[in-house]
């Protein structure tokens, strides 16, 4: 069985955030790229999965018996990008080369980047993925996990609730469905769009154990997880992580303008100031 | 070919226990022998097509061999963009079984009617796209959609038109099928899924006129194509589809780059379904009908 990255002895994979987004921006300003925001917003969930609850190989981003992290919100990818160069399966040529004339890694998640499980971004797919994959883990008696990152945008998407009803239904226990609600999809707020209510409200009465939780508080995040994995249920679980879009440079934060808008000199080097006041 | 259909899904699985059966809540009566020998297997998805397809795609990542049953309005149409970014784009082993397809539902109207499918599902880079005329071929399309581990559309049509082939010999179903020879110089008739009966019935009208049945669409078998081209001096196509993008207009591009020659496209024009009837009476009122397609092909061939 495969050790997650905190109890594995001789390696050292901190996932600190403000690195994290450090590498956000890196990527962003080299690649003159959109989708800050969406990445930010994820930033504390993505280190608390890859530094405590993932398994996974180092040296093997494929590795059969892996546990499966699913961004269907594949606009968050710079995020997951930031975690795989922690572990080193992108490297500073990948990150400063980013959207470069015939570079691998897209604006997109994509399933033939090692490392990224799924090819997301058209919006409603990856969750059915994923319960497909948490299907056939039971179905393999392999004990994997799968964790699937869903946006509260995303939920507009029909698919997500055919995939949580069945995955209610198949008693999928190992998977773990986390809803990014920072309040925002492409074109406003969420709730002035489609509004969705109570998420996690949702989530029960289609069968899953769901929580609710500020999604940049690392603690309260391992602790949901941890309890959410253990509490001996059948049922597929979610944790609702209530995010603020563009977290961790205040002139980001809940501006939408940052789904969209590209890195100048200045803005580039103010953000990175930003994070430093943030630490 | 419904019965070769069940008899063949349960001998792959008997062979192979990673294969296992997703159903959008279709196939009454068809799963029958399936579920008995293999219930664990028997996964219905509910009316929730997406949702499958996206299902099927995580599980063939983690090693199984769905075969994905839904009526071909459904699956491939509805469902075009999970099979392109979710099975495509990896080439993942998922055989989707579209059922119906052409006019089966003839009195069900327009949303179960499938004439669009071969069109939508022929561009996206990769998938195999096969459509059986019999039984026999819908047998060694199956064993091959298998063995091949890759995304593969399999277009299953009316099941009741009969047989093309006697059974005796073991069918390649990457090559295109000889029916019936016909003279040198003269007219052969491509032939798609089980309007292939129809062809046949054609030719016996109609002296020195060769049937080929293409069970694979994709890919396409262009050797045996040339031959036919260099030894033909027109085409004609059939298929329970539209004319735009499907199967005629393949054998027409392939055609134009190498053997330009005349080709007559038969099959449904730009129009829906005007009423309800009868399959029969959809074909006549689809100029697909034996004394319609007769007649065309007499006129081109005479041309």
């Amino acid at each position: 069985m495969m050790q997650i990255a905190s109890d594995r002895p001789g390696t050292n994979f901190p996932f600190a955030p403000a690195r994290l987004r450090r590498t956000v921006l890196d990527m962003a300003y080299a690649g003159q790229t959109v989708h800050i925001g969406c990445a930010f917003s994820i930033i504390e969930l993505m280190a608390v999965l890859y530094r405590s609850h993932l398994r996974f190989s180092p040296t093997d981003p494929r590795a059969p018996d892996r546990d499966l992290m699913v961004l269907s919100k594949g606009h968050g990818v710079m995020a997951q990008y930031a975690c795989m160069r922690e572990i080193g399966w992108i490297d500073d040529k990948a990150v400063n080369g980013y959207f470069a004339d015939g570079s691998l890694l897209k604006g997109l998640s994509d399933s033939r980047v090692p490392g990224l499980e799924v090819t997301s971004g058209s919006l409603g797919h990856g969750l059915s993925i994923a319960v497909g994959m948490a299907l056939g883990a039971q179905r393999n008696d392999s004990g994997q996990r799968v964790f699937a990152i869903v946006g509260d945008g995303e939920m507009n998407e029909g698919p997500i609730w055919e995939a949580m009803l069945f995955a209610a239904q198949a008693k999928l226990d190992n998977l773990v469905v986390i809803i990014d609600e920072n309040g925002f999809q492409a074109m406003g707020r969420t709730e002035e769009i489609v509004g969705l209510g109570d998420i996690a409200a949702k989530f029960t009465t289609f069968g899953f154990d769901a929580v609710t939780i500020d999604g940049h508080d690392e603690a309260a995040i391992d602790v949901a997880v941890t309890s959410l994995l253990a509490n001996g249920t059948r049922r597929p679980k979610a944790i609702v992580a209530r995010t603020v879009k563009g977290y961790g440079v205040p002139f980001m934060e809940n501006d939408n303008i940052w789904h969209y808008t590209r890195l100048t000199d200045e803005t580039y080097q103010a953000a990175i100031a930003a994070l430093k006041n943030v630490q | 070919m419904r019965q070769a259909f069940s008899d063949t899904l349960v001998r792959i699985a008997d062979a192979d226990p990673r294969v296992l059966l997703l159903t959008g809540d279709h196939g009454y009566a068809l799963f029958d022998a399936f579920r008995a020998a293999h219930p664990d297997r028997f996964i219905n998805a509910g009316i929730a097509e997406q949702n499958m397809v996206g299902m099927a795609a995580g599980l063939a990542r983690m090693g199984f061999h769905p075969f994905v049953y839904g009526l071909s309005a459904f699956v491939p149409v509805r469902v075009l963009e999970q099979i392109k970014i979710d099975i495509a784009h990896d080439d993942l082993p998922v055989v989707l079984c579209g059922d119906g397809a052409g006019f089966v539902y003839s009195h069900l109207g327009t949303s179960h009617q499938s004439l669009e499918d071969i069109a939508c599902i022929r561009p996206v880079p990769g998938m195999m796209v096969l459509s059986p005329a019999d039984r026999h071929e819908l047998t060694a399309a199956m064993e091959h959609a298998h063995g091949a581990r890759r995304s593969v559309y399999l277009r299953m049509g009316k099941a009741d038109r009969g047989d093309v082939h006697d059974g005796d010999a073991a069918i390649d179903t990457t090559k295109l099928q000889c029916l019936k020879a016909g003279h040198k110089g003269g007219t052969a008739i491509l032939a798609t899924g089980p309007i292939a009966t129809t062809a046949m019935q054609v030719a016996e009208r109609i002296n020195g006129v060769a049937v080929w049945s293409v069970p694979s669409i994709k890919p396409f078998d262009t050797e045996t194509f040339a031959t036919i081209c260099t030894s033909s001096a027109r085409l004609v196509t059939m298929e329970e589809h539209v004319i735009a993008g499907g199967f005629g207009s393949l054998v027409a591009e392939e055609a134009s780059s190498t053997h330009p020659l005349p080709i007559l496209r038969i099959g449904v024009r730009d129009r829906f379904s005007e009423h309800c009837g009868t399959y029969d009476y959809l074909l006549r009122e689809h100029g697909l009908d034996l004394e319609t397609v007769a007649a065309q092909v007499a006129a081109f061939d005479a041309a």
